[in-house]
Protein backbone atom coordinates (compact mmCIF):
# COMPACT_ATOMS: atom_id res chain seq x y z
CA UNK A 1 0.00 0.00 0.00
CA UNK A 2 3.03 2.25 -0.13
CA UNK A 3 1.68 4.00 -3.17
CA UNK A 4 -1.17 5.70 -1.36
CA UNK A 5 -4.92 5.74 -1.50
CA UNK A 6 -7.31 6.58 -4.29
CA UNK A 7 -10.96 7.37 -4.96
CA UNK A 8 -12.16 4.72 -7.38
CA UNK A 9 -15.93 4.95 -7.24
CA UNK A 10 -18.51 7.75 -7.29
CA UNK A 11 -22.23 7.17 -6.80
CA UNK A 12 -24.86 9.88 -6.93
CA UNK A 13 -28.61 9.49 -6.57
CA UNK A 14 -31.07 11.86 -8.19
CA UNK A 15 -30.54 15.19 -6.44
CA UNK A 16 -32.88 18.05 -5.57
CA UNK A 17 -36.60 17.78 -4.99
CA UNK A 18 -36.44 14.00 -4.73
CA UNK A 19 -39.20 12.74 -2.45
CA UNK A 20 -40.33 9.43 -1.06
CA UNK A 21 -36.97 7.97 -0.10
CA UNK A 22 -35.53 8.10 3.43
CA UNK A 23 -31.91 9.13 3.99
CA UNK A 24 -31.06 5.44 4.51
CA UNK A 25 -32.62 4.41 1.20
CA UNK A 26 -30.85 7.26 -0.56
CA UNK A 27 -27.55 6.36 1.10
CA UNK A 28 -27.91 2.71 0.12
CA UNK A 29 -28.60 3.69 -3.48
CA UNK A 30 -25.54 5.94 -3.58
CA UNK A 31 -23.25 3.26 -2.13
CA UNK A 32 -24.52 0.68 -4.65
CA UNK A 33 -23.90 3.11 -7.48
CA UNK A 34 -20.43 4.01 -6.23
CA UNK A 35 -19.43 0.36 -5.92
CA UNK A 36 -20.80 -0.44 -9.39
CA UNK A 37 -19.08 2.65 -10.81
CA UNK A 38 -15.76 1.31 -9.50
CA UNK A 39 -16.37 -2.07 -11.12
CA UNK A 40 -16.63 -3.68 -7.70
CA UNK A 41 -19.45 -5.48 -5.92
CA UNK A 42 -20.81 -4.86 -2.43
CA UNK A 43 -18.93 -7.81 -0.79
CA UNK A 44 -15.69 -6.10 -1.84
CA UNK A 45 -16.37 -3.40 0.76
CA UNK A 46 -14.78 -3.96 4.15
CA UNK A 47 -15.36 -0.43 5.43
CA UNK A 48 -18.29 1.97 5.53
CA UNK A 49 -18.33 5.56 6.81
CA UNK A 50 -21.69 7.28 7.14
CA UNK A 51 -22.66 10.95 7.50
CA UNK A 52 -25.87 12.90 7.38
CA UNK A 53 -27.43 16.33 7.08
CA UNK A 54 -30.61 17.80 8.53
CA UNK A 55 -33.14 15.23 7.40
CA UNK A 56 -32.22 12.33 9.67
CA UNK A 57 -29.31 9.92 9.68
CA UNK A 58 -28.90 6.76 7.61
CA UNK A 59 -27.14 5.40 10.69
CA UNK A 60 -24.60 2.63 10.78
CA UNK A 61 -27.59 0.32 10.30
CA UNK A 62 -26.96 1.17 6.66
CA UNK A 63 -24.48 -1.71 6.68
CA UNK A 64 -27.36 -4.09 7.43
CA UNK A 65 -29.55 -2.51 4.78
CA UNK A 66 -26.82 -3.18 2.25
CA UNK A 67 -26.21 -6.71 3.57
CA UNK A 68 -22.57 -5.96 4.28
CA UNK A 69 -20.85 -8.61 6.38
CA UNK A 70 -17.56 -8.87 8.22
CA UNK A 71 -16.75 -5.18 7.91
CA UNK A 72 -13.47 -4.08 9.48
CA UNK A 73 -14.47 -0.43 9.65
CA UNK A 74 -17.91 1.02 10.35
CA UNK A 75 -18.77 4.34 11.96
CA UNK A 76 -20.80 7.49 11.65
CA UNK A 77 -18.80 10.71 11.39
CA UNK A 78 -19.82 14.31 11.90
CA UNK A 79 -17.87 17.50 11.44
CA UNK A 80 -20.87 19.09 9.69
CA UNK A 81 -19.85 20.43 6.28
CA UNK A 82 -16.27 19.29 6.82
CA UNK A 83 -17.32 15.65 7.16
CA UNK A 84 -16.83 14.48 3.58
CA UNK A 85 -13.16 15.46 3.64
CA UNK A 86 -12.74 13.95 7.09
CA UNK A 87 -14.34 10.67 5.96
CA UNK A 88 -12.12 10.38 2.91
CA UNK A 89 -9.03 11.10 5.01
CA UNK A 90 -10.04 8.47 7.56
CA UNK A 91 -10.74 6.00 4.78
CA UNK A 92 -7.32 6.71 3.26
CA UNK A 93 -5.57 6.27 6.60
CA UNK A 94 -7.43 3.01 7.14
CA UNK A 95 -6.33 1.73 3.75
CA UNK A 96 -2.73 2.87 4.26
CA UNK A 97 -2.53 1.26 7.70
CA UNK A 98 -4.04 -2.00 6.52
CA UNK A 99 -7.04 -1.67 8.81
CA UNK A 100 -9.31 -1.95 5.78
CA UNK A 101 -8.86 -2.31 2.03
CA UNK A 102 -11.96 -0.83 0.41
CA UNK A 103 -14.04 1.80 2.17
CA UNK A 104 -17.26 3.51 1.07
CA UNK A 105 -17.99 7.01 2.40
CA UNK A 106 -21.56 8.24 2.05
CA UNK A 107 -23.60 11.34 2.79
CA UNK A 108 -27.39 11.38 2.56
CA UNK A 109 -29.98 14.00 3.36
CA UNK A 110 -33.67 14.59 2.78
CA UNK A 111 -34.58 17.89 4.46
CA UNK A 112 -36.96 19.00 1.69
CA UNK A 113 -40.61 18.14 1.97
CA UNK A 114 -43.22 18.51 -0.78
CA UNK A 115 -44.88 21.95 -0.92
CA UNK A 116 -42.32 23.45 1.46
CA UNK A 117 -39.88 26.23 0.63
CA UNK A 118 -36.20 25.32 0.51
CA UNK A 119 -35.34 27.89 3.17
CA UNK A 120 -37.85 26.50 5.66
CA UNK A 121 -35.88 23.26 5.81
CA UNK A 122 -33.16 25.16 7.68
CA UNK A 123 -35.42 27.60 9.56
CA UNK A 124 -36.46 27.40 13.21
CA UNK A 125 -39.79 28.62 14.49
CA UNK A 126 -41.59 28.01 17.77
CA UNK A 127 -44.27 29.66 19.91
CA UNK A 128 -42.03 29.48 22.98
CA UNK A 129 -38.25 29.43 23.34
CA UNK A 130 -36.21 27.86 26.11
CA UNK A 131 -32.84 28.83 27.53
CA UNK A 132 -30.03 30.82 25.96
CA UNK A 133 -30.12 28.99 22.64
CA UNK A 134 -33.84 29.59 22.44
CA UNK A 135 -33.37 33.24 23.32
CA UNK A 136 -30.90 33.79 20.48
CA UNK A 137 -33.32 32.17 18.04
CA UNK A 138 -36.23 34.14 19.49
CA UNK A 139 -34.37 37.42 18.98
CA UNK A 140 -34.18 36.62 15.27
CA UNK A 141 -31.35 34.17 14.64
CA UNK A 142 -33.72 31.61 13.16
CA UNK A 143 -31.37 30.12 10.56
CA UNK A 144 -27.69 30.03 9.69
CA UNK A 145 -28.23 32.83 7.16
CA UNK A 146 -28.01 35.51 9.86
CA UNK A 147 -24.78 34.14 11.32
CA UNK A 148 -23.05 33.98 7.93
CA UNK A 149 -24.38 37.46 7.16
CA UNK A 150 -22.55 38.75 10.26
CA UNK A 151 -19.37 37.04 9.08
CA UNK A 152 -19.69 38.54 5.60
CA UNK A 153 -20.45 41.97 7.03
CA UNK A 154 -17.35 41.83 9.20
CA UNK A 155 -15.23 41.01 6.18
CA UNK A 156 -16.79 43.91 4.29
CA UNK A 157 -16.21 46.37 7.12
CA UNK A 158 -12.61 45.28 7.60
CA UNK A 159 -11.47 44.84 4.01
CA UNK A 160 -13.94 46.79 1.88
CA UNK A 161 -15.36 43.68 0.26
CA UNK A 162 -18.50 44.54 -1.73
CA UNK A 163 -21.76 42.81 -2.54
CA UNK A 164 -20.92 43.08 -6.24
CA UNK A 165 -17.73 41.10 -5.59
CA UNK A 166 -19.79 38.41 -3.91
CA UNK A 167 -22.07 38.59 -6.94
CA UNK A 168 -19.12 37.80 -9.19
CA UNK A 169 -18.86 34.45 -7.41
CA UNK A 170 -22.57 33.74 -7.91
CA UNK A 171 -22.18 34.58 -11.62
CA UNK A 172 -19.04 32.53 -12.28
CA UNK A 173 -20.51 29.56 -10.42
CA UNK A 174 -23.71 29.74 -12.48
CA UNK A 175 -21.65 29.86 -15.69
CA UNK A 176 -20.15 26.51 -14.72
CA UNK A 177 -23.55 25.13 -13.70
CA UNK A 178 -24.92 25.90 -17.15
CA UNK A 179 -22.56 23.19 -18.44
CA UNK A 180 -23.50 20.58 -15.82
CA UNK A 181 -26.58 18.45 -16.60
CA UNK A 182 -26.82 17.58 -12.88
CA UNK A 183 -27.04 21.20 -11.73
CA UNK A 184 -30.36 22.41 -10.35
CA UNK A 185 -29.96 26.06 -11.45
CA UNK A 186 -28.61 26.45 -14.99
CA UNK A 187 -30.04 29.70 -16.36
CA UNK A 188 -27.34 32.36 -16.78
CA UNK A 189 -27.31 35.25 -14.29
CA UNK A 190 -25.56 38.61 -14.17
CA UNK A 191 -24.21 40.65 -11.28
CA UNK A 192 -27.28 42.86 -11.82
CA UNK A 193 -29.52 39.81 -11.29
CA UNK A 194 -27.59 39.12 -8.12
CA UNK A 195 -28.04 42.68 -6.91
CA UNK A 196 -31.76 42.57 -7.71
CA UNK A 197 -32.38 39.24 -6.00
CA UNK A 198 -34.23 39.71 -2.73
CA UNK A 199 -32.41 40.22 0.53
CA UNK A 200 -32.23 37.18 2.76
CA UNK A 201 -29.98 38.57 5.47
CA UNK A 202 -28.13 41.73 4.47
CA UNK A 203 -25.47 41.80 3.09
CA UNK A 204 -26.51 38.45 1.61
CA UNK A 205 -28.94 38.37 -1.28
CA UNK A 206 -30.85 35.25 -2.28
CA UNK A 207 -28.23 34.57 -4.96
CA UNK A 208 -25.50 34.55 -2.29
CA UNK A 209 -27.11 31.49 -0.68
CA UNK A 210 -26.87 27.84 -1.56
CA UNK A 211 -29.65 25.52 -2.62
CA UNK A 212 -31.24 22.84 -0.46
CA UNK A 213 -31.33 19.34 -1.94
CA UNK A 214 -32.44 15.83 -1.14
CA UNK A 215 -30.24 12.96 -2.25
CA UNK A 216 -27.08 11.04 -1.47
CA UNK A 217 -23.52 10.78 -2.76
CA UNK A 218 -20.93 8.10 -2.01
CA UNK A 219 -17.31 7.53 -2.93
CA UNK A 220 -15.17 4.40 -2.65
CA UNK A 221 -11.56 4.62 -1.43
CA UNK A 222 -8.99 1.86 -1.90
CA UNK A 223 -5.24 1.42 -2.28
CA UNK A 224 -3.56 3.04 -5.29
CA UNK A 225 -2.10 -0.31 -6.41
CA UNK A 226 -5.56 -1.86 -6.59
CA UNK A 227 -7.09 1.26 -8.10
CA UNK A 228 -5.26 0.80 -11.39
CA UNK A 229 -7.18 -2.37 -12.22
CA UNK A 230 -10.66 -0.99 -11.61
CA UNK A 231 -13.28 0.42 -13.95
CA UNK A 232 -12.63 4.16 -13.61
CA UNK A 233 -9.54 6.33 -13.85
CA UNK A 234 -8.36 6.57 -10.23
CA UNK A 235 -8.23 9.91 -8.45
CA UNK A 236 -5.34 9.79 -6.04
CA UNK A 237 -5.24 11.38 -2.59
CA UNK A 238 -2.13 13.47 -2.17
CA UNK A 239 -2.96 15.26 1.03
CA UNK A 240 -5.59 16.02 3.61
CA UNK A 241 -6.04 18.35 6.56
CA UNK A 242 -8.50 19.82 8.99
CA UNK A 243 -8.82 23.12 10.81
CA UNK A 244 -11.13 23.95 13.71
CA UNK A 245 -10.37 27.50 14.83
CA UNK A 246 -12.58 27.59 17.91
CA UNK A 247 -13.60 31.19 17.36
CA UNK A 248 -14.07 32.98 20.66
CA UNK A 249 -17.00 35.30 21.11
CA UNK A 250 -14.97 38.11 22.59
CA UNK A 251 -12.77 41.06 21.76
CA UNK A 252 -10.07 40.19 19.25
CA UNK A 253 -11.93 37.27 17.67
CA UNK A 254 -11.12 36.59 14.02
CA UNK A 255 -14.68 35.40 13.30
CA UNK A 256 -15.56 36.31 9.73
CA UNK A 257 -12.02 37.34 8.91
CA UNK A 258 -10.08 34.07 9.03
CA UNK A 259 -11.33 30.48 8.83
CA UNK A 260 -10.08 26.96 9.49
CA UNK A 261 -8.80 26.86 5.90
CA UNK A 262 -5.78 28.81 7.15
CA UNK A 263 -4.80 25.71 9.15
CA UNK A 264 -6.31 22.94 7.06
CA UNK A 265 -4.88 24.17 3.75
CA UNK A 266 -1.20 24.31 4.73
CA UNK A 267 -1.45 20.89 6.44
CA UNK A 268 -2.93 19.30 3.32
CA UNK A 269 -0.61 21.08 0.91
CA UNK A 270 2.48 20.22 2.93
CA UNK A 271 1.44 16.57 2.96
CA UNK A 272 0.96 16.72 -0.80
CA UNK A 273 4.21 18.62 -1.32
CA UNK A 274 2.50 21.43 -3.22
CA UNK A 275 1.77 25.14 -2.90
CA UNK A 276 -1.27 27.20 -3.88
CA UNK A 277 0.47 28.08 -7.15
CA UNK A 278 0.43 24.39 -8.11
CA UNK A 279 -3.35 23.98 -7.77
CA UNK A 280 -5.18 23.83 -11.10
CA UNK A 281 -8.80 23.55 -9.99
CA UNK A 282 -10.65 24.38 -6.75
CA UNK A 283 -13.84 22.83 -5.47
CA UNK A 284 -14.69 25.04 -2.50
CA UNK A 285 -17.54 24.61 -0.07
CA UNK A 286 -19.95 27.38 -1.11
CA UNK A 287 -22.83 27.48 1.33
CA UNK A 288 -22.58 31.21 0.61
CA UNK A 289 -20.61 33.22 -1.94
CA UNK A 290 -18.75 34.73 1.00
CA UNK A 291 -17.50 31.31 2.10
CA UNK A 292 -15.71 30.91 -1.23
CA UNK A 293 -14.19 34.38 -0.97
CA UNK A 294 -12.77 33.94 2.52
CA UNK A 295 -11.58 30.39 1.75
CA UNK A 296 -9.62 31.62 -1.29
CA UNK A 297 -7.82 34.08 0.97
CA UNK A 298 -7.11 31.58 3.74
CA UNK A 299 -5.72 29.03 1.27
CA UNK A 300 -3.36 31.68 -0.06
CA UNK A 301 -4.75 31.97 -3.59
CA UNK A 302 -4.78 35.71 -2.96
CA UNK A 303 -3.83 37.98 -0.09
CA UNK A 304 -6.01 38.53 2.99
CA UNK A 305 -8.66 41.04 2.10
CA UNK A 306 -8.11 40.60 -1.64
CA UNK A 307 -10.68 37.84 -2.18
CA UNK A 308 -13.25 40.25 -3.54
CA UNK A 309 -10.97 41.71 -6.19
CA UNK A 310 -9.72 38.23 -7.07
CA UNK A 311 -13.28 36.95 -7.60
CA UNK A 312 -14.27 40.04 -9.58
CA UNK A 313 -11.27 39.55 -11.89
CA UNK A 314 -12.98 36.56 -13.49
CA UNK A 315 -10.35 34.13 -12.23
CA UNK A 316 -12.91 31.61 -10.96
CA UNK A 317 -15.09 31.16 -14.03
CA UNK A 318 -14.69 29.28 -17.31
CA UNK A 319 -11.44 30.40 -18.93
CA UNK A 320 -10.18 31.91 -15.68
CA UNK A 321 -6.83 31.24 -14.05
CA UNK A 322 -8.32 29.22 -11.16
CA UNK A 323 -11.43 27.30 -12.29
CA UNK A 324 -13.53 27.04 -9.14
CA UNK A 325 -16.70 25.08 -8.43
CA UNK A 326 -16.81 23.77 -11.97
CA UNK A 327 -20.03 21.85 -11.42
CA UNK A 328 -21.97 24.82 -10.14
CA UNK A 329 -21.15 24.17 -6.51
CA UNK A 330 -23.80 24.34 -3.84
CA UNK A 331 -24.95 27.74 -5.07
CA UNK A 332 -26.20 26.48 -8.43
CA UNK A 333 -25.48 22.76 -8.63
CA UNK A 334 -26.72 20.67 -5.73
CA UNK A 335 -26.37 20.88 -1.95
CA UNK A 336 -24.92 17.66 -0.60
CA UNK A 337 -22.77 19.37 2.04
CA UNK A 338 -19.10 18.36 1.57
CA UNK A 339 -19.98 15.81 -1.08
CA UNK A 340 -20.81 18.61 -3.53
CA UNK A 341 -17.22 19.81 -3.94
CA UNK A 342 -15.83 16.28 -3.56
CA UNK A 343 -18.03 14.75 -6.27
CA UNK A 344 -17.14 17.42 -8.80
CA UNK A 345 -13.46 17.03 -7.91
CA UNK A 346 -13.67 13.32 -8.72
CA UNK A 347 -15.39 14.09 -12.03
CA UNK A 348 -12.73 16.66 -12.92
CA UNK A 349 -9.91 14.41 -11.75
CA UNK A 350 -11.13 11.68 -14.07
CA UNK A 351 -11.38 14.10 -16.95
CA UNK A 352 -15.10 13.39 -17.22
CA UNK A 353 -16.32 16.98 -16.96
CA UNK A 354 -17.44 17.06 -20.58
CA UNK A 355 -18.13 20.58 -21.76
CA UNK A 356 -17.00 21.98 -18.41
CA UNK A 357 -13.81 19.92 -18.03
CA UNK A 358 -10.99 22.16 -16.84
CA UNK A 359 -8.03 22.41 -19.21
CA UNK A 360 -5.62 21.32 -16.48
CA UNK A 361 -6.58 18.96 -13.67
CA UNK A 362 -3.21 17.81 -12.33
CA UNK A 363 -3.97 19.07 -8.82
CA UNK A 364 -7.43 19.68 -7.44
CA UNK A 365 -8.14 21.25 -4.05
CA UNK A 366 -11.39 20.32 -2.27
CA UNK A 367 -12.67 22.12 0.80
CA UNK A 368 -15.31 21.38 3.40
CA UNK A 369 -16.74 23.91 5.84
CA UNK A 370 -19.01 23.23 8.78
CA UNK A 371 -20.96 25.09 11.41
CA UNK A 372 -20.58 28.85 11.32
CA UNK A 373 -17.04 28.68 9.91
CA UNK A 374 -16.20 26.42 12.87
CA UNK A 375 -14.88 23.37 11.01
CA UNK A 376 -12.82 23.00 7.85
CA UNK A 377 -11.37 20.13 5.86
CA UNK A 378 -9.13 20.00 2.81
CA UNK A 379 -8.26 17.30 0.29
CA UNK A 380 -5.65 17.49 -2.45
CA UNK A 381 -6.51 15.16 -5.34
CA UNK A 382 -4.75 14.26 -8.58
CA UNK A 383 -5.20 11.91 -11.53
CA UNK A 384 -1.52 11.06 -11.04
CA UNK A 385 -0.18 8.76 -8.35
CA UNK A 386 1.57 10.73 -5.63
CA UNK A 387 5.22 11.35 -6.31
CA UNK A 388 4.93 10.91 -10.07
CA UNK B 1 -40.33 39.05 13.14
CA UNK B 2 -42.15 38.37 16.41
CA UNK B 3 -39.80 37.58 19.25
CA UNK B 4 -42.16 35.08 20.82
CA UNK B 5 -42.29 33.94 24.41
CA UNK B 6 -39.05 33.27 26.33
CA UNK B 7 -38.88 30.61 29.04
CA UNK B 8 -36.25 29.67 31.63
CA UNK B 9 -34.52 26.31 31.39
CA UNK B 10 -32.68 25.99 34.72
CA UNK B 11 -29.39 27.55 33.52
CA UNK B 12 -30.76 31.00 32.88
CA UNK B 13 -32.27 32.23 36.16
CA UNK B 14 -29.61 34.87 37.05
CA UNK B 15 -29.74 36.26 33.52
CA UNK B 16 -33.51 36.56 33.37
CA UNK B 17 -33.73 37.83 36.97
CA UNK B 18 -31.27 40.52 35.91
CA UNK B 19 -33.19 41.40 32.77
CA UNK B 20 -36.39 41.71 34.80
CA UNK B 21 -34.59 44.33 36.94
CA UNK B 22 -33.04 46.15 33.92
CA UNK B 23 -29.60 44.69 34.54
CA UNK B 24 -27.40 42.97 31.97
CA UNK B 25 -25.98 39.93 33.77
CA UNK B 26 -23.18 37.89 32.18
CA UNK B 27 -20.46 35.46 33.35
CA UNK B 28 -17.09 36.29 34.83
CA UNK B 29 -14.06 34.25 35.84
CA UNK B 30 -12.85 35.88 39.03
CA UNK B 31 -9.25 34.47 39.07
CA UNK B 32 -8.72 35.50 35.43
CA UNK B 33 -10.78 38.71 35.64
CA UNK B 34 -12.21 37.66 32.31
CA UNK B 35 -15.83 38.21 31.27
CA UNK B 36 -17.96 35.96 29.08
CA UNK B 37 -21.34 35.79 27.39
CA UNK B 38 -24.11 34.51 29.69
CA UNK B 39 -24.20 31.06 28.03
CA UNK B 40 -20.48 30.37 28.64
CA UNK B 41 -19.92 27.12 30.55
CA UNK B 42 -16.38 27.07 31.93
CA UNK B 43 -13.43 29.45 31.69
CA UNK B 44 -11.36 28.52 28.61
CA UNK B 45 -8.36 30.27 30.20
CA UNK B 46 -7.97 28.55 33.59
CA UNK B 47 -10.57 25.81 33.29
CA UNK B 48 -12.57 27.10 36.23
CA UNK B 49 -16.02 25.55 36.37
CA UNK B 50 -17.21 28.19 38.78
CA UNK B 51 -17.88 31.26 36.67
CA UNK B 52 -19.80 33.82 38.67
CA UNK B 53 -22.69 35.90 37.43
CA UNK B 54 -21.75 39.54 37.17
CA UNK B 55 -23.46 42.73 36.15
CA UNK B 56 -22.05 44.29 33.00
CA UNK B 57 -22.08 48.03 32.45
CA UNK B 58 -24.80 47.72 29.81
CA UNK B 59 -22.93 49.61 27.13
CA UNK B 60 -21.61 47.97 23.97
CA UNK B 61 -20.19 48.68 20.55
CA UNK B 62 -21.33 47.25 17.23
CA UNK B 63 -19.08 44.56 15.72
CA UNK B 64 -21.19 43.42 12.76
CA UNK B 65 -24.85 43.49 11.83
CA UNK B 66 -27.39 42.02 9.46
CA UNK B 67 -30.90 42.91 8.45
CA UNK B 68 -32.92 39.75 7.97
CA UNK B 69 -35.86 39.73 5.60
CA UNK B 70 -38.49 37.03 5.76
CA UNK B 71 -39.94 35.79 2.51
CA UNK B 72 -43.05 37.78 1.46
CA UNK B 73 -46.26 36.04 2.51
CA UNK B 74 -48.73 34.59 0.02
CA UNK B 75 -50.92 37.69 0.26
CA UNK B 76 -47.92 39.81 -0.71
CA UNK B 77 -47.41 41.30 2.74
CA UNK B 78 -43.76 41.75 3.64
CA UNK B 79 -42.88 41.01 7.29
CA UNK B 80 -40.84 43.81 8.91
CA UNK B 81 -37.07 43.27 8.81
CA UNK B 82 -35.10 42.43 11.95
CA UNK B 83 -31.81 44.14 12.81
CA UNK B 84 -29.47 41.56 14.31
CA UNK B 85 -25.91 42.04 15.44
CA UNK B 86 -22.78 40.93 17.15
CA UNK B 87 -22.07 43.46 19.88
CA UNK B 88 -18.97 43.80 22.05
CA UNK B 89 -19.30 44.67 25.73
CA UNK B 90 -16.55 46.90 27.16
CA UNK B 91 -15.83 43.97 29.51
CA UNK B 92 -14.83 41.93 26.43
CA UNK B 93 -17.58 39.44 25.55
CA UNK B 94 -19.51 39.38 22.31
CA UNK B 95 -23.26 38.83 22.34
CA UNK B 96 -25.60 37.85 19.55
CA UNK B 97 -28.14 40.61 19.90
CA UNK B 98 -31.12 42.32 18.37
CA UNK B 99 -30.93 46.03 17.64
CA UNK B 100 -33.80 48.45 18.12
CA UNK B 101 -34.32 52.04 17.05
CA UNK B 102 -31.38 52.15 14.66
CA UNK B 103 -30.99 54.27 11.56
CA UNK B 104 -29.76 51.81 8.91
CA UNK B 105 -27.47 54.43 7.40
CA UNK B 106 -25.72 54.97 10.73
CA UNK B 107 -24.67 51.34 11.22
CA UNK B 108 -20.89 50.90 11.31
CA UNK B 109 -18.30 48.92 13.20
CA UNK B 110 -17.76 50.58 16.57
CA UNK B 111 -21.16 52.30 16.82
CA UNK B 112 -21.86 52.92 20.55
CA UNK B 113 -24.89 51.03 21.90
CA UNK B 114 -26.73 50.67 25.16
CA UNK B 115 -28.77 47.76 26.52
CA UNK B 116 -32.52 48.31 26.74
CA UNK B 117 -34.81 45.91 28.56
CA UNK B 118 -38.18 44.71 27.38
CA UNK B 119 -40.75 43.33 29.79
CA UNK B 120 -43.41 41.49 27.81
CA UNK B 121 -46.74 40.60 29.38
CA UNK B 122 -45.96 36.92 29.04
CA UNK B 123 -42.60 35.21 29.33
CA UNK B 124 -39.21 36.45 30.43
CA UNK B 125 -37.75 39.91 29.99
CA UNK B 126 -35.08 40.28 27.35
CA UNK B 127 -32.44 42.74 26.21
CA UNK B 128 -32.23 44.76 23.01
CA UNK B 129 -29.44 47.17 22.07
CA UNK B 130 -30.16 50.75 20.99
CA UNK B 131 -27.86 53.53 19.82
CA UNK B 132 -26.22 55.11 22.87
CA UNK B 133 -26.74 58.72 21.86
Amino acid sequence: MGEGASIVGLGMTELGRVYGRSPRRLAADAVRRAVADAGLSLPDLDGLLVSHGMGGSPGIELADSLGLRDLRLLTQMNAFGATAGAMVAYAAMSVLSGAATTVACVFADAPLKPRQSAGSAYHRDAPEWYGFGGMTAALGFRSVNAFYALAARRHMERYGTTSEQLGAIAVSTRRWAAMNPLAQMRDPITVEDHQNSRWVAEPLHLLDCCLVSNGAIAVVVTGADRARDLAQPPVHLWGWGQGHPGHRRERGSEFGLRTGAATSGPVAMKMAGVTPDDIDVCQLYDCYTYTVLVSLEDYGFCGKGEGGAFAASGALGPGGSLPTNTGGGQLSGYYMWGMTPLSEAVIQGRGQGGERQADRNDLILVSGNGGILDHHSTLILSPHAKGT
Amino acid sequence: MDIGILRRDGRTDPFFDGAAADRLVVRRCVPCDRWFAPDQGDCPGCGSTGLEWARASGTATLVAWTVTHAKPREDGAVPPPAYLALVELPEGPWLHARLDGVDPASLREGLPLRAAFEHPAEGESYVLFRPAS
